[in-house]
């Protein structure tokens, strides 16, 4: 597909007039009523990944309101409640304001000292004793880019483990091993402009309508303007992205997907509507590892052998090239009819679905979320969802592509881009390359060889290890993994064994995890400290510390440096007269320059309302990647370069179909899958603190459908109890609202920590991505 | 003059459950309270809370907030339909704070 000169000018033209002049605004102009403040200071949403600018009003050192910044070209004046319930989430009375030790299985206050020599002298021993591997971090998408990259430093290059983790493993992992599986490099080559000049979009498992309010706002005003724009919502069960005004609405059975995808390429094979050039000069097939098993057991990681420091294997996969002719021969049994047996989506709808993607008239942008990565499958989808782009060509273009929705405000920003988990380096490095770790010796001034090659524990790994008794300390940080991980009991019960283990977590309020910590760490929270985050479509933003902290909090990224002193380390930090978040940021910059991830100097993000995608190279940002005339990495005449792959082509996958881990029986007859709430941020530790978002929301519900709930004698209200293998918890019903999920699925959010529905889950993975599955378990439900 | 307001309310609304009936089955339960006051904005330029389910009505906002039916403050922003519970949210005014706020204008 090539891109003509008017359509680059209407392109340009179009994002230009909305963020200069913010003609579009998408604030009603009544919600810009002012209150009295001191001052208005930019800063983005601390929740989703979407990334809205807000003006903080601080008045007397508090914040007392925030309006959605007309000139973000994000969400253009425009905010969600959550956004607009920011100024509260600072304010529950049980902020956590001093460090607390747990004595005699109480929490007892202790002096910043005295923690942190505690934290130093406990991380120190289980090093002299066990090894570096025996101690692990575990982060967040939340952390700010300074914490991430302050982190990752300490870990990799003071410590000297690489057992350093991001919640985004749970939440992002399979988006980002399905971008390197299939163009060498993370992150979306699009943006949200796409959803200005797109005619087609398609909600793959992501009810955006709740969980990216903002940009389903963009989209249903796009549909106001333009009734040829059309809104596709392909779910497990029918929610608010499903109704009006979405144009097809489709209910697939839970895993079914990777049928569905394949038989979409299917079609478009079979009915001519490849763009066979883009195809032959952009991409190559190939075929990779089958049945690759879910993680189940801790052995499965270490060729069935009892888990040690020495005999994990870790997963590799790098395909065979096969012909394009093998691929559509791989196709040939994805007819839709046979997807519509495994789906239960009906042939024609699929052959309809296909035709969008292939029709040469419409531009397609896809969105997903946590539907396709919270999948034992998750890298197979997301390279399946991309052959669909890659088949038609409709790709790395302004209207046209493939874009990957982030749960976190800086999953991307911190985790992906400063390589805070096991396996990563900074800017798309990598600790097992040689080359890699040389570089990062250099850069953070160490020996080399305390950069250990062998990737740390996952997520999963990590938490198990430490319910075995291999990880000793453990520092948890703008998290809560003891609500959040799948099959939580396991972990929960792990992290009380007792021993040598030492759990510390830093936290802004009591929470599932920071009950179950030897050594608690109050954090001060957004705008009462410095901070950058990068969002969904590379955007990174900054703001300045506004609000002092309550009591004796204080920030993570200083809790990590004066533990870093502590443990001797504390060179690593030092900047001279150059401040440190000024130094760190610097420092970082380097490593993605020349790498197709280049940043701005620190200055320039602390003036930008609304922040910059990168790469940014010489001042400019970049809106579409791979693509001539948008992307500076492109050469002239290139047209379109996939340059992560040193052939500078894009993989298409042939991905089959296989079964989940677990499926429905008699025993547990009924499909579970978690999720959130538009009032709720994740474990609700924040927004549950907000009166107006508690009282919208007060708790978690079981919805169920209609024929079920009469079939088990269950009224709307009712307390049932949802068991599985694992757990069980009890809850009300709820036949009706914002989900219907169809018979034989429950639905039940994860925000309400007296219904830890995570008890419930399975603890399989993607063996790809390590991303366990939260949508798909076997449960059953009674009454209670 | 606030009596008839009332009326005609009570017949708009009435009419209003007639006509959906049909299509919105057991979703409508049963029409929003008239009795819900007006809750306060949080803060000025915070969006104004709902003072009554809208859980079991999506989709409806419109009915009432369009044309001002059973007396509910008329939209200033009808193209934004479709949207509206982005920003305003439904308040169980029953429910007891998770933990009380130390928040202040």
């Amino acid at each position: 597909m090539r891109i003509d000169r008017r359509e680059f000018i209407r392109a340009t033209v179009t994002a230009g007039v909305v963020s200069a002049v913010g003609a579009d605004l998408l604030v009603p102009p009544e919600a810009q009523a002012q209150p009295v403040v001191d001052r208005w200071q930019k800063a983005p949403c601390r929740f989703c990944g979407t990334g809205c600018g807000v003006l903080v009003g601080v008045r007397r050192g508090r914040v007392v309101a925030v309006r959605g910044d007309a000139e973000s070209a994000v969400n253009r004046g425009l905010l969600c409640i959550k956004g607009y319930s920011l100024p509260k989430i600072l304010y529950g009375a049980d902020r956590l304001t001093t460090p607390l030790v747990r004595k005699g299985g109480r929490f007892v206050p202790i002096t910043w000292d005295a923690a942190l020599d505690l934290a130093a002298q406990r991380i120190k021993g289980a090093i002299r004793a066990h090894g570096p591997e025996s101690v692990a971090a575990y982060f967040s998408g939340q952390s700010t880019i300074f914490e991430g990259y302050a982190i990752n430093k300490l870990w990799k290059g003071g410590l000297g483990t690489n057992n350093l983790e991001g919640n985004p493993r749970l939440c992002m992992a399979s988006a980002v091993t399905g971008f390197y599986s299939t163009f060498g490099m993370d992150e979306p080559m699009g943006c949200y402009d796409d959803l200005d000049l797109t005619d087609t979009v398609f909600a793959w498992g992501s009810n955006v309508a709740e969980m990216h309010p903002i940009l389903y706002s963009r989209i249903v005003a796009r549909k106001h303007q333009d009734p040829r724009v059309m809104l596709v919502s392909l779910q497990t069960f029918t929610n608010r992205t499903s109704e009006e005004p979405a144009d097809l609405a489709v209910v697939f059975k839970p895993h079914s997907d990777l049928a569905l995808a394949n038989a979409m390429a299917h079609v478009l094979v079979k009915e001519g509507l490849v763009d066979r050039e883009f195809v032959a000069r952009h991409t190559v097939a190939k075929r990779g590892l089958e049945q690759i098993g879910f993680g189940l057991r801790d052995t499965d990681e270490y060729g069935g052998q009892p888990p040690s420091w020495a005999t994990f294997k870790p997963f590799s996969d790098r395909g065979t090239v096969i012909t394009f002719d093998e691929y559509v021969k791989f196709l040939e049994p994805y007819t839709p009819e046979h997807a519509e047996q495994v789906s239960g989506v009906p042939a024609d709808r699929i052959r309809t679905m296909a035709r969008l993607y292939g029709d040469p008239a419409r531009k397609v942008v896809s969105l997903w979320t946590m539907g396709f990565n919270q999948h034992t499958r998750g890298t197979w989808i997301n390279n399946l969802l991309y052959n669909l782009h890659l088949l038609t060509g409709k790709i790395a273009a302004p209207g046209n592509g493939p874009l990957s929705l982030t749960g976190q405000p800086s999953a991307c920003g911190t985790t992906r881009e400063t390589g805070a988990l096991a396996h990563l380096l900074p800017a798309g490095h990598f600790v097992a390359n040689p080359e890699h770790r040389k570089k990062a010796a250099e850069i953070w001034k160490v020996p080399v060889e305390r950069i250990s090659p062998r990737p740390g524990y996952h997520t999963m790994e990590m938490f198990r290890a430490l319910d075995r008794g291999d990880v000793k300390v453990i520092w948890i940080n703008t998290t809560n993994p003891f609500q959040t991980l799948p099959h939580a009991g396991r972990y929960r019960t792990g992290a009380r064994r007792g021993g040598d283990r030492f759990v510390i977590v830093s936290e802004v309020y009591p929470s599932e995890t920071s009950r179950l910590a030897d050594l608690v760490l109050p954090s001060a929270m957004w705008v009462e400290k410095e901070g950058m985050f990068g969002n969904t479509e590379r955007r990174t933003q900054h703001w300045a510390k506004m609000v002092e902290p309550p009591g004796r909090a204080r920030d993570d990224l200083w809790q990590i440096v004066e533990l870093a002193k502590r443990l001797g380390l504390g060179g690593l930090f030092e900047y001279g007269d150059v401040p440190l978040q000024k130094g760190l940021f610097e420092e970082y910059r380097r490593w993605g320059r020349g790498k197709g991830k280049d940043l701005a100097p620190y200055e320039v993000y602390t003036k930008v309302r609304g922040g910059l995608r990168w790469p940014v190279v010489d001042n400019q940002e970049t809106r579409w990647r791979y693509r001539e005339g948008f992307d500076p990495y492109v050469k002239k005449g290139e047209g379109v370069r996939f340059y992560g792959n040193p052939d500078g082509r894009a993989v298409i996958w042939a991905r089959p179909w296989e079964a989940p881990p677990e499926t429905p029986d008699g025993e547990y007859p009924f499909w579970l899958a978690t999720g959130r709430v538009l009032e709720h941020w994740h474990t609700g530790t924040m927004t549950r603190r907000v009166p107006e978002l508690h009282r919208a929301v007060p708790f978690a519900p079981v919805w169920l459908h209609d024929d079920d709930a009469k079939a088990l004698g269950v009224a709307d209200g009712d307390r049932v109890r949802v068991a599985s293998r694992r757990g069980e918890v009890v809850a009300r019903a709820r036949v009706g609202g914002r989900n219907t999920p169809p018979r034989g699925t429950v639905v039940v959010p994860f925000f309400d920590e007296s219904v830890l529905i995570n008890v419930v889950t399975l603890d399989g993975y993607d063996p790809i991505s390590k991303q366990p599955d939260f949508k798909k378990c076997a449960v059953r439900v009674t009454k209670a | 003059m606030r009596q008839e307001r009332w009326k005609t309310g009570v017949v708009a609304g009435a009419a209003l459950v007639l006509a959906l009936g049909p299509f919105t089955g057991a979703a409508l339960g049963q029409a929003p309270s008239r009795t819900g006051a007006r809750l306060p904005r949080t803060y000025e330029g915070a969006p104004p809370l709902v003072p009554h389910d809208v859980e079991s009505r999506k989709g409806l906002c419109q009915e009432c907030h369009a044309t001002g039916a059973e007396g509910a403050p008329i939209t200033p922003h009808p193209d934004r339909n479709h949207a509206c519970v982005q920003c305003h949210v439904g308040q169980d005014l029953s429910v007891t704070p998770f933990v009380p706020s130390t928040w202040r204008r």
